[in-house]
């Protein structure tokens, strides 16, 4: 305080000072002007002194006054704090007794209050899961919130756990129908009759849905399991009485949501890429052929047998027609009928024989065009591998099957077209043995017959 | 009595079941080629005779077996019995081509199954990849033993045909 107030004495003293000395100095123009004006400039400042230093002890006094009162303050929070302090000591020993008073009172009740949070977070989580929530949504919400209390719980949220475990265990054993918010495929919330199964299953009319635990909703399945699952859904939920079988999930929904992953035939076909359709295209080329030539062969057959009956030779049939040689030529000499009927016959068999070769070319062909997307799918395997190694087998295992989908439509391709491939050739062997060599004798018996 | 069939029908199932589906189609084609193959050996050896002996009666009652007439018409006897003889054997011969080709589908199609399980879980669990390598190769070893059961059979059967249709044509003189 002291410093402070010398240093702003001697600051406003040298800035007095100075001031007149800079205004004056060019008004002196002589020594004893000079001498002049600084006993007269030193009588003023005395007096200005004098006054400013009345000004600081009258200041000092005020404060003076403030500091004794500040004083008196001091002492009287002091005496405070020493009471409240006091206070406070006596507050934690009655706490500290209450305390005990209460860990007494509890006693087993304690260990109680434990497993009762326990069995909330556990029966939290299972209903969390559980396919009953989609028909009684929030109990996991009430759950969690004893399971989370600080506090004891009361008698009424005990009776409410029980009450909730109870109901989950009843409704584990239970059959309902009630309406249900459906989200659909496509997105859309659909109000619905929904059929709960205990805690395994959930369906509407006709097929599985799978509820979402942490949104507490049920949707339908981005893709249903096989068609004779689903049917005993549909004959299940019209059954009015008695008993009727099911296929039920014994891991509540976790086979059905799996089961949306598995690949479909379709998908696997379409695993086959470019040359899969190839081989498809041969298949339906071969089949063609084959139904083609079995039309053909069945009606020249069933012509050739009509033929063998009747004595007019028609020209509808190859067996006809060789006939009508005969007829023509009637009168020549044996060899020049025999090779006129050769002629005729030559001319016959290309038409029973035409395509069979065709569907034998195809059916070789099936698996070695099977054997080429092999080899397409490797090579794509092998540029997955260039590309980002044989760290990750999903990669390379895709590829591969890829591969493999065309051997098996080449096999599947070939194995119809051999089989049906032996029935049309057998077929058409027996038309052939029948005009190459029973031709000629059936023309000779006819001949026997009428020289009689 | 009872007890072993149950049981060799179980262990028949479960190797059925462990095969998958190829097991089922190959086990359809077996049936069919040895019912084909039973027929045919019962035809030649009890059918075809009689049908020989009515053919050789005819031909021996015929006054003339010496013209031009009479050997097409002998030709054509024996073409038509051939032609009964030889009935199915073609459909028998490609059955048993076809079984080691089942046998091979059979065998790709456990890959597919492996690969693809390979695809879903990794390579981390070779148990689940068992059931796929088992599914290819079951059907690989049954086509074989079906092919070569069926091979050996039908050779003889053919043998046996070519005989029977060489002793018809020894057994109707002409000259």
């Amino acid at each position: 305080m002291k410093t402070v107030l010398k240093s702003v004495v001697l600051a406003a003293g040298l800035f007095v000072a100075a001031q007149p000395v800079m205004a004056a100095a060019p008004q002196a123009k002589t020594l004893e002007q000079l001498l002049q004006q600084v006993q007269k400039d030193r009588l003023s400042e005395g007096k200005i002194n004098k006054q400013r230093e009345q000004e600081f002890l009258s200041e000092r006094a005020d404060k003076q006054a403030l500091l004794s009162q500040a004083k008196r303050e001091l002492v009287a929070e002091q005496a405070r704090g020493k009471k409240l302090e006091a206070q406070f000591g006596e507050n934690e020993k009655q706490l500290a007794e209450l305390e005990e008073k209460l860990t007494l009172a509890v006693g087993n009740m304690g260990e109680m209050f434990g497993v009762v949070r326990q069995v909330a977070g556990d029966a939290q989580s299972r209903f969390q899961t559980s396919i009953i929530s989609a028909q009684f949504p929030g109990r996991d919400k009430l759950m969690g919130e004893l399971a989370q209390s600080k506090e004891l719980p009361e008698l009424p949220q005990l009776e409410d756990l029980w009450f909730a475990l109870q109901k989950e265990m009843t409704a584990s054993g239970e059959i309902v129908k009630f309406p249900a918010n459906v989200i659909t495929g496509t997105g859309d919330r659909e109000q619905r009759e929904v059929t709960r199964v205990g805690t395994f299953n959930l369906m509407d009319a006709d097929q599985y849905l799978v509820f979402n635990g942490e949104t507490e909703t049920v949707g339908e399945l981005s893709r249903q399991p096989e068609s004779y699952m689903t049917a005993t859904v549909d004959s299940y939920a019209d059954n009015a009485s008695g008993y009727s079988a099911l296929y039920v999930d014994p891991s509540r929904g976790t086979i059905l949501t799996l089961m949306t992953q598995k690949v479909t035939l379709d998908e696997r076909y379409k695993q086959g890429g470019t040359v899969g359709y190839v081989i498809t295209a041969v298949l339906g080329l071969g089949l063609l052929i084959v139904v083609e030539r079995l039309i053909v062969l069945g009606g020249m057959s069933a012509a050739i047998r009509k033929q063998l009956k009747s004595d007019t030779p028609s020209d509808k049939n190859p067996l006809g027609r060789i006939l009508k040689v005969y007829e023509n030529n009637r009168n020549v000499d044996v060899e020049t009928l025999e090779l006129k009927l050769d002629e005729a016959i030559l001319k016959e068999t290309p038409r029973i024989e035409r395509g069979v070769s065709v569907i034998k070319v195809l059916a070789a062909v099936a698996p070695l065009l099977g054997l080429l997307g092999t080899v397409t799918g490797m090579i794509d395997t092998f540029q997955s591998i260039t590309l980002f190694g044989t760290g990750d087998p999903k990669i390379m295992a895709g590829g591969i099957s890829t591969a493999l989908v065309t051997t098996v439509l080449g096999l599947v391709a070939a194995l119809p077209l051999i089989f049906l491939h032996s029935i049309v050739y057998s077929r058409s062997q027996s038309l052939v043995h029948l005009i190459e060599e029973q031709a000629t004798g059936i023309i000779a018996e006819h001949a026997e017959k009428e020289s009689k | 009595m009872m007890l072993f069939l149950i049981e060799l029908w179980e262990s028949v199932r479960d190797f059925m079941n462990t095969g998958g589906v190829v097991l089922n189609w190959l086990a359809l084609v077996l049936f069919i080629m040895w019912v084909l193959m039973i027929e045919r050996y019962m035809y030649v050896t009890s059918a075809f005779p009689k049908l020989v002996k009515d053919i050789v009666a005819n031909w021996d009652a015929r006054e003339d077996t010496t013209s031009w007439y009479a050997h097409r018409i002998r030709e054509a006897w024996i073409s038509q019995a051939n032609e009964k003889l030889n009935a199915r054997m073609q459909l028998i011969k490609t059955l048993v081509a076809v079984c080691p080709l089942m046998g091979l589908l059979g065998t790709v199609t456990g890959m597919v199954h492996v690969f693809e399980i390979m695809a879903n879980t990794g390579t981390g669990n070779p148990r689940l990849m068992a059931s796929g390598i088992s599914m290819a190769t079951i059907p690989t070893m049954a086509g074989m033993v079906a092919a070569l059961s069926g091979v050996f059979f039908s050779s003889r059967l053919e043998a046996k045909v070519k005989v029977a249709s060489h002793r018809l044509v020894d057994s109707m003189p002409h000259h």
